[in-house]
């Protein structure tokens, strides 16, 4: 089932702090994935744990609420015998009280070797990253900017899939606009070798499409035609508010999955979703529950690939 | 930078086959037959080493013997001393090896690190009634308390050297050589 | 005060380089310009073949002063500009409180004097408190010293506020500013809506922002025959409409900033986000970047201004979207355009940026100081002395300014001023040079 390049070449990993995937060659993605191949493998052992980094410390210092996210990286922090703190900065930024600047040099203080980072602002994992010395950062999310190990998990679960992704479409449905998964998946997909194809709102699309390298179809029917994956992102319901959209009926009726859209798709076509879902508005139940849907393993697939990233980045000498 | 210089043939091809054909068969004695055993190799070279202990005890006995494979990589002692981590290789058994006989097959017996890894993974991979260890070479050195039960040959060494023991399968040929570090 | 013979120096009078050789200063003022002058009693400046230019006017400043002088006061902001071969400085009015009445127009003033280095001038808002509502006390300021009435930092809030005040001003007071911004389009931008926020997902400001405000200030400069000054354009569409404007003949002039002409969007993408490039009006398309060029050249833009717009390093080092919009810029500026125009545009010639660094701005101020960014016998001895080749890093540690960061730190640029004097009196000078 995995069409890797059946010999992975040694590849020397260069790679400290992950801030997003525009980083990373179609031949490291491929060793990524096929480390976390190795990784997902301890997952399934009776006892789910190795050493390999035992005795680090890993933060997962998180200012936006995101639970899903925050136990995946702790499961596999855990998995890989780190020590484990959750740092949870609740409020704005700006009310906090502390700069991030102080909060990244009380985390090195404290002796942090890995510290996962979620946040509001774009920028900020950059950022904090320019302000360790030691410490390695893991971009969870910043802003609309980028998810790099979502988009990892997500080409990691297609690959289980699919083989060999090489001129496999991907079609990205819904509010691209404000998704950092958006962003991150286009260009992962784009560098293993995807055909990318975005639909949604007009409203819920950057100006300048170009700029990300992939074509816009108003109609989802014409951007998941003939496609491998559809991958719907998430809507947010506040965004009605904002006016970008006049309901979320008209959303569902426009963009959303069902079984009718996935028939444009390839046969066997993945369903996916960055979680949590909103069922009924970007994703009809019969999608989600459905024989295409491989949200759940999008979940373990997640820890398997945040295992590969922790172990590549954060073991070894600083 | 250094160099390896290769100083001399400790094996022919057919000196390691001659070896390979012992092992095997002292494996299967000290077994009392093949019941309850099971060939792990020790990523990388005792993957290939184990696969043909398998294939010889299969042509003496009869039985295929089942056979996994081991990487040590998570469990390696000196990870972090290490700048570049090493790449991960694949853990496989054939079955629970709760209870079973384990024959840890690994080309060269050093320091013992490699086998004190090996060990550690083993036991959380389940609760083996046993865990004997068979190498080609053993070249002293020893850091940890451990030994070979079964051993192709002994070789005594200088720090400064190494040890090959190359594979058809991964090396287009089969010896084994000695070398001797060149610092330039 | 006695006299300076500045000798063996390249002249730029503040239209073109002239002949001579020497200038004259005796007390305040330019005494002679030529060759072989008489330098009997006066204090000798060896040139070495370096550019005399007038000093530079900076029609766009803000420091903070009163409400935020840990960011930046005006003794501070004074000597920065110093440094930076400035001579005259129009601080902005939106500070806390917003200078919008006399009294404060007097403490700008005063302030400004007491700090010895540049001349800093004092603009007013258009509206009480700056709150966009009712006029201010224009003509009274006028009085104290204002030399431009402007929200800047925002537009004019409403466009009958914008009519009266340029009817109520008209040709004889100051200039009104625009700061050309639509602001419903604003609400939470912070970069370019473009590439720059197709790739960070970071709310866009369109350039239809900057060019809907700027039509409205031309329509109304056209009702009302006034004059409006556009400050910080930043867009193609923008300009195209006030060079349509220019050639209709109405009073309408603008600016942009030392950091639109060196920088684009992808200064933006390509530091990672980094806030230094933070900016409001935002970094803009490479394309809006190469019309600015082209109105420098064909006349459409007046002036180079700084929109210097210090912050304390705890206020500026942040993550890109959390901190606040503005680039510090004044002690390094005239060397960025100067060798940014060098290493892109070495076909242009340095006059015609000298040009809109000194007399082209310095027309645009009040009656009074309409004698400046010149040289000419009898002109106010502003002078700022231009060494071509010395090349220096930036280093935001040893500014005057109490700026600590800029998008140049680190980068060796080569073109700087080296020494800067005001009425004749040396305010600033590169220890390192002489
Ligand atoms: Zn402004």
């Amino acid at each position: 089932m995995n069409a890797m390049p059946s010999e992975i070449g040694q590849i020397v990993w260069r790679h400290r702090n992950v801030i997003d995937v525009d980083c990373f060659t179609r031949e490291e993605l491929y060793f990524l994935l096929d480390q976390a191949r190795h990784m997902e493998n301890v997952m399934d052992r009776p006892i789910k744990k190795v050493p390999v980094l035992r005795g680090k410390m890993a933060v997962n210092l998180f200012f936006e609420n995101s639970t899903r996210t925050r136990v995946s990286f702790e499961l596999a922090e855990k998995m890989l015998s780190a020590d484990v703190v959750n740092w949870s900065v609740s409020g704005s930024s700006h009310a906090k009280g502390e700069t991030m600047r102080d909060t990244a040099w009380t985390l090195e203080a404290m002796g942090a070797d890995i510290v996962v980072m979620r946040h509001g602002a774009v920028g900020s994992a950059q950022y904090l990253a320019s302000k360790l010395k030691r410490a390695i950062v893991l971009n969870a999310g910043d802003g609309t900017h980028a998810h790099p190990t979502q988009a990892l998990l997500d080409l990691y679960t297609a690959w289980k899939h699919l083989g060999n992704l090489e001129g496999k479409k991907i079609a990205l449905v819904g509010d691209v606009l404000h998704s950092r998964v958006a962003r991150s998946d286009i260009i992962a997909f784009k560098t293993i070798g995807c055909d990318v194809v975005l639909s949604g709102p007009p409203t819920m699309m950057p100006r300048e499409i170009d700029s990300l390298g992939c074509r816009y179809e108003k109609d989802p029917r014409k951007a998941v035609q003939d496609a491998d994956m559809v991958y719907l992102l998430r809507i947010q319901k506040e965004r009605q508010q904002d006016g970008l959209f006049p309901s979320v009926d008209e959303y569902h009726r426009w963009w959303g999955a069902d079984a009718d859209l996935m028939k444009y798709a390839r046969p066997g076509a993945l369903a996916m979703h960055p979680g949590p879902i909103n069922r009924g508005v970007e994703i009809s139940s019969e999608v989600a529950d459905g024989h295409q849907s491989v949200i759940l393993e999008q979940v373990r697939s997640g820890v398997a690939i945040r295992m590969a990233l922790l172990y590549l980045c954060g073991g070894g000498a600083r | 930078m250094t160099v390896l210089r290769e100083k001399a043939k400790l094996m022919s091809s057919d000196d390691l086959n001659r070896v390979i054909k012992r092992i095997a068969h002292e494996m299967v004695e000290q077994n009392k037959g093949t019941e309850n055993m099971i060939l792990v190799g020790i990523h990388r070279r005792g993957v290939y080493l184990a696969r043909r202990l398998q294939k010889i005890i299969e042509e003496v006995e009869g039985t295929k013997v089942p056979c996994g494979e081991l990487d040590i990589t998570l469990y390696r002692d000196d990870l972090t001393m290490l700048f570049e981590q090493p790449m991960v290789h694949s853990t496989r058994m054939p079955q629970d090896i709760s209870g079973k006989n384990i024959y840890l097959v690994d080309d060269v017996l050093y320091t013992g690190r490699t086998v004190r890894a090996a060990l550690e993974a083993l036991v959380d991979l389940g609760r083996p009634s046993s865990v004997k260890l068979a190498v080609i070479i053993d070249r002293g050195h020893r850091e940890l308390p451990i030994h070979a039960d079964m051993c192709g040959k002994n070789v005594p060494t200088s720090k400064n050297e190494v040890i090959e023991v190359k594979v058809t399968e991964l090396d287009g040929k089969d010896e084994v050589v000695i070398c001797e570090r060149d610092a330039q | 005060m006695g006299k300076i013979l500045f000798k063996d120096f390249k002249v730029f009078n503040g239209t073109e380089f002239i002949d001579a050789r020497e200038v004259l200063v005796d007390g305040e003022r330019v005494s002679a310009i030529g060759n072989s002058l008489d330098s009997t009693d006066a204090e000798i400046i060896e040139g070495y073949g370096k550019i005399l230019s007038p000093g530079f006017v900076d029609l766009h400043a803000h420091f903070r002063d009163p409400g935020g002088e840990w960011n930046e006061d005006i003794s501070s902001g004074a000597r920065a500009g110093a440094a930076g071969g400035f001579t005259t400085l129009v601080a902005m009015p939106n500070t806390k409180p917003a200078i919008s009445e006399p009294s404060l127009v007097e403490y700008v003033l005063s302030h400004g004097r007491a700090a010895g280095a540049s001349r800093i001038l004092p603009s007013g808002c258009v509206s009480k408190n700056r709150e966009g509502k009712e006029m201010a006390e224009l003509l009274k300021m006028a009085e104290a010293g204002a030399v431009f009435f402007t929200d800047d930092g925002a537009p004019i809030a409403t466009s009958s506020l914008f009519r009266l005040a340029l009817i109520y001003t008209g040709k004889d007071h100051p200039r009104i500013m625009e700061h050309p911004e639509e602001m419903s389009l604003f609400k939470g931008g912070q970069v370019h809506e473009g590439k720059v926020s197709a790739l960070s997902g970071l709310k866009g400001i369109p350039a239809a922002s900057e060019e809907i405000d700027v039509a409205r200030g031309i329509a109304l400069a056209r009702e009302t025959c006034g004059r409006v000054h556009f400050t910080h354009l930043s867009s193609a569409g923008a300009l195209g409409l006030i060079k349509q404007a220019k050639k209709e003949g109405l009073d309408v002039t603008c600016d942009t900033t030392f950091h639109h002409l060196t920088l684009n969007e992808n200064a933006v993408i390509n530091s990672g986000y980094n806030s230094r490039y933070k900016v409001n009006p935002p970094l803009r398309s490479k394309e809006d970047q190469a019309a600015l060029w082209e109105g420098m050249l064909d006349g459409t833009i007046d002036a180079i201004v700084s929109d210097h717009a210090p912050w304390h390093m705890d206020e500026k080092d942040e993550p890109f979207q959390d901190a606040p919009f503005g680039i510090a810029s004044l002690e390094c500026a005239a060397a960025v355009i100067i060798d940014f125009k060098n290493k892109n545009y070495p076909e242009v010639p340095v006059e015609m940026i000298l040009r809109k660094m000194t007399s082209s701005p310095a027309s645009l101020l009040t009656e009074k100081w309409q004698a400046l960014g010149k040289i000419e016998e009898g002109s106010p001895a502003d002078i700022t002395i231009i060494d071509e080749e010395r090349t220096r890093i930036v280093d935001c540690s040893e500014w005057n300014s109490k700026a600590r960061c800029c998008p140049w730190e680190g980068i060796a640029l080569t073109g700087w001023p080296v020494m800067t004097f005001v009425e004749g009196r040396k305010i600033w000078q590169d220890n390192e040079d002489l």
